[in-house]
């Protein structure tokens, strides 16, 4: 597992197979990476063999990470490195760990749960997100009204519930699809 | 109007509090629609058949136990599922079972044994497009339902 093992520092990703030439794209596929977070990296080059679904999945992503109002914004990076650490995907939580200290200046928050795991000492607020994550994460089925008690304990609303499960089940989305179309690579 | 799957696989009536909540986020709604649309019935589905679209979907929700996406995928079945599962649909379904359960351990060897099974880029994309999206689907459906149950409380 010695590359399972998580980071801060900028982690490049590498596809396992050949990804669409930008140079020969269509236009469907340029508009489509064009709606992208990257439009040059050859993970969205990888997704975009299926236009399709790409031009729906990066509209969707950029909502759910996005959207204004609702959970704030370092909360949604905060679900998503847990959801990612319990997935293993050194690539999504290295770099939506650096999104959480860009918006928080708190490194110590990461790197304790890098180190220490998810049961790691937190502030309520943090800690009644980082086990709703993991809870989602690995045991949907078994999650009842009793697991938002803790979020609403800590004055989280209806809207920033909802924000919530969707910035974790986008992980279980995103996960997916780089843990399995290629591999990081270390810089 | 096409009814909104996903209020569907979490149970909510149109107009119940936690349906009207989802409202609030409109491109939340109209975007995980169309990748329904855009995975499971494709208008041009290329190299992978509508119906080996929904045995990939209906392999996640049964290995994720979710008796409402299994009713759901079941249902998106063009025609009753065959006896003797082909070669071909075998060694998809042995990767969605990867990718589903322990993408974390998935290997190049494993894209390769698809391209070894007649698959393209485009297939293998469509196919890891669709577990990641039944995944989605299973826990904001797991997620909205707990928000329903606790309107009920």
């Amino acid at each position: 597992m010695s590359n399972k093992r998580f980071t801060l520092d900028p982690v490049e990703w590498a596809a396992w197979m050949p990804p669409v030439d930008a140079a020969t794209a269509t236009p469907r596929q340029r508009a489509a990476l064009e709606a992208s977070p990257q439009r040059d990296s050859p993970y969205f080059l990888t997704l975009a063999h299926d236009v399709d679904s790409l031009e729906q999945r990066s509209p969707l992503f950029h909502a759910v990470m996005y959207a204004p109002r609702g959970l704030p914004r370092a909360d949604r990076e905060l679900a998503t490195v847990v959801v990612s650490i319990s997935n293993g995907c050194v690539y999504c939580s290295s770099v939506h760990a650096r999104r959480f200290v860009e918006l928080t200046k708190r490194p110590d928050v990461i790197q304790r749960l890098y180190d220490e795991g998810l049961d790691t000492p937190l502030e309520p607020r943090q800690r009644a997100i980082v086990d709703f994550a993991a809870r989602l994460t690995r045991q949907p089925q078994a999650v009842t009204a009793d697991d938002l008690r803790p979020l609403r304990a800590v004055g989280i609303d209806d809207l920033q519930i909802h924000d919530l499960i969707h910035a974790i089940a986008m992980f279980a989305n995103a996960n997916r699809l780089m843990q399995t179309l290629g591999e990081p690579v270390r810089g | 109007m096409t009814a909104d799957i996903l209020d569907g696989l979490a149970g909510l009536a149109p107009d119940s509090p936690i349906a009207l909540l989802r409202r609030q986020r409109d491109a939340f709604v109209r975007h995980a629609q169309d990748s329904h649309t855009a995975l499971i019935t494709p208008a041009d589905p290329g190299g992978l058949t509508l119906a080996e679209r929904a045995a990939v979907a209906l392999r996640v929700a049964t290995l994720e136990g979710d008796a409402a996406l299994i009713a759901h995928y079941r249902a998106q079945q063009p025609q009753p599922a065959a006896d003797a599962v082909p070669r071909r649909l075998a060694a998809i379904l042995r990767h969605v079972e990867l990718v589903t359960a322990t993408p974390g351990s998935a290997t190049q060897a494993n894209i390769a044994a698809l391209r070894d099974a007649g698959l393209t880029p485009r297939d293998i994309v469509v196919i890891t497009q669709i577990v990641a999206f039944v995944s989605y689907q299973i826990r904001v459906a797991a997620g909205l339902r707990a928000l329903a149950a606790e309107t009920r409380a």
